[in-house]
């Protein structure tokens, strides 16, 4: 039994009044705790997409014209006027800047162009282990990647276009020129992705440069970074530096879109949230100062018995920085639980598990009861400048 | 009785409040001295400044001029932290209406005057409070919150919370005026023998026969001792 039972013991007999405001504090915790593991989740679960939806830069030769594209490369341009890179020179020259720590894959690409039963189509080559880094959400539909060089992986809009089926053969018609009697073979369907690899076909690199004769020969280059926060400017900044004759481009689209408007949301919600934390101080500070009018008697006689001012002043913030920590703590808690909730509607479960963070619960505690504190501060101090003998006189 | 057994002293008090904007004068020059162990009873017609007057030598409330003295040091002159402690140590208050915190237990609000500061109650000022409870006959109801005791109970409590701290000088502000005649004269029993403690006791009563039980009995008319 210390000065703190005087407080808290009030606390307990008005306890209408501290659940109420306990309630509203709570809520106010419980919305920001929420709301800061839901969007770490969502972010994580977006920066992860960010780097699965396809790639952050886009290297390929300087061009002028933009017509039909593919991962934004412009594949019109190629009849006229085709340039490329060289794919050995190209990947050691980004392996050697500095920010290569932070890229994550470097994906090469040819586009070839080819006529499958008189129906024009491209045929991208790829390096499949690369690209299935890149593009994590691909699923093959039917049969499986391809194993055999010649093998090809079809688009699904593109095999629904052209009639292919799983062992279809596809000759090589090329405009540029390829060995006569090359042949195709289909080994895979990708299931829709969405994107732009639905209409296409996918061989393997290696081969369709050396059937096309164009060895080390890539129209362009994709390069994906590992996270969405990291510098791309700088990594754009850098490769640019390395590749001079090259159009570097930063494809970031959807998914940053997405972030944004998590942003966005996130900004909503944290100023609800500290409405709602406005409202518990203001709440916090008319009650107490109501009750300090109610219990200028109490104070009488605590003066009178020789309690100081600073005591009087001590009670009554202590009681205020009591709820303060009580809904810290309850709120935290429960806000951790309420966000599983949160995460299972919005079907986010699957990603990491939250880290419960103790620490994170004592600094949440402190920093409401350094608020209710301070919202009582001016109660408080009319307590602590009530003199006994006003509270005292009876007429 | 020789000027330094007076252990508190007031001289030419004058208190006035302002009542709708004219000044009444409350206290119009009221001096006492009350020596250590000095049962003193204040008695005269209601609006006489006998509480008024009380307040002001419990360090309650600030006269407008006189002075006052306790131990020999000018209260006036003394600082906050001073008064503090002195209220603390050594004076003990006892109010018309039992003034006890509703939340606390009696055993609780008898150890108020050791709840100061963050340093906890001990075991033997639990033992004194529970000891003084028992001389108020309250033992058996210490765990008892105000709301449950009757009110000469709760004057007994508020007795006890005096006695707890050793103080040298009590105050009561007609301690019986709330209660039965019968509880009356049980609280009034209790007072009379605190006495044999040593105390100074300065009490405020309409009672004549309680006022009978002190050493000497002052009369108040109008502001002034007579
Ligand atoms: N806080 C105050 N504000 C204004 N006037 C006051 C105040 N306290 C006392 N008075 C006035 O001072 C005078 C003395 O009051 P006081 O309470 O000391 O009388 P009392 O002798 O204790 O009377 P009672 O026997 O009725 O308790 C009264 O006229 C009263 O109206
Ligand atoms: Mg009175």
């Amino acid at each position: 039994m210390n000065i703190l039972t005087i407080a808290l013991r009030n606390a307990r007999k008005k306890w209408v009044r501290t659940s109420l405001l306990l309630l509203v504090f709570s809520l106010g915790v419980v919305s920001i705790v929420a709301l800061s593991f839901v969007s770490r989740v969502v972010g994580e679960g977006l920066e992860k997409k960010l780097v699965s939806f396809g790639a952050n830069i886009l290297v390929s030769p300087k061009s002028e014209k933009l017509t039909v594209s593919y991962g934004g490369f412009a594949l019109g341009d190629m009849l006229f006027d085709v340039t490329y890179l060289d794919e050995a020179a190209t990947e050691a020259k980004i392996n050697a800047i500095a920010l290569r720590k932070n890229i994550s894959v470097i994906a090469p690409k040819l586009v070839v162009l080819d006529r499958v039963a008189g129906v024009p189509a491209a045929i991208v080559g790829v390096r499949f282990d690369r690209e299935k880094l890149l593009k994590g959400y691909w699923t093959v539909a039917q049969g499986d990647f391809p194993t055999k060089p010649e093998g090809l992986l079809v688009g699904s809009a593109a095999a629904a276009k052209l009639g292919l089926k799983l062992g279809d053969a596809v000759p090589l018609a090329v405009a540029g020129g390829g060995s006569a009697g090359s042949q195709l073979v289909v080994q895979g369907i990708l299931a829709p992705t969405g994107s732009e690899d639905d209409n296409v076909l996918l061989g393997d690199l290696g081969y369709l440069q050396r059937v096309t004769h164009r060895p080390s020969k890539v129209n362009f280059v994709e390069v994906a970074a590992l996270c969405s926060a990291c510098p791309i400017d700088d990594i754009v900044s850098q490769l640019g530096t390395v590749l001079p004759d090259t159009e570097i481009k930063t494809l970031r689209g959807i998914v940053q879109q997405r972030m944004v408007s998590v942003l966005f949301v996130k900004k909503l919600i944290l100023s609800v949230s500290l409405v709602i934390l406005l409202t518990g101080c203001s709440m916090v500070g008319i009650s107490m100062l109501s009750a300090v009018n109610e219990r200028k008697k109490e104070i009488g006689i605590l003066r009178s018995l020789g309690f100081s001012r600073r005591s009087v002043f001590a009670i009554f913030s202590a009681e205020a920085a009591a709820v303060g920590l009580l809904a810290g703590l309850v709120g935290y808690v429960a806000g951790y639980f309420v966000s599983f909730r949160i995460l299972a509607v919005l079907e986010l479960e699957s990603t990491a598990p939250l880290p419960f963070e103790p620490l994170h619960l004592v600094a949440t505690a402190l920093v409401l009861a350094l608020l209710t504190s301070l919202a009582s501060l001016f109660p408080a101090w009319k307590a602590a400048s009530i003199e006994p003998s006003e509270a005292l006189v009876t007429l | 009785m020789s000027t330094d057994a007076i252990l508190l002293q007031a001289l030419d008090i004058t208190k006035s409040f302002s009542q709708d904007g004219t000044p009444a004068q409350a206290l119009k020059g009221v001096s006492l001295g009350v020596a250590a162990g000095e049962f003193v009873s204040l008695v005269g017609r209601s609006g006489s400044g006998k509480s008024t007057f009380v307040s002001v030598l419990s360090t309650l409330l600030k006269p407008d001029s006189g002075q006052l003295l306790y131990n020999g040091q000018d209260l006036a002159l003394a600082g906050e932290a001073e008064i503090d402690a002195i209220r603390h140590r050594d004076f003990a208050v006892i109010f018309q209406f039992h003034y006890l915190l509703p939340y606390l237990t009696a055993l609780e609000n008898t150890l108020l005057p050791f709840m100061r500061g963050l340093r906890p109650v001990t075991r033997v000022q639990k033992a004194r409070a529970f000891e003084c409870l028992e001389r108020v006959g309250l033992a058996d109801k210490a765990q008892r919150l105000p709301g449950q005791l009757s009110g000469g109970e709760q004057q007994r409590v508020a007795i006890a919370r005096a006695l707890v701290k050793d103080a040298r000088v009590l105050f009561a502000d007609e301690p019986t005026g709330s209660l039965d005649s019968a509880t009356g004269a049980t609280v009034m029993e209790l007072l009379a023998g605190i006495r044999g403690d040593g105390l100074s006791v300065v009490m405020v009563t309409h009672n004549e026969e309680y006022a009978r039980l002190a050493d000497r009995v002052v009369r108040m008319e109008d502001g002034l001792v007579v």
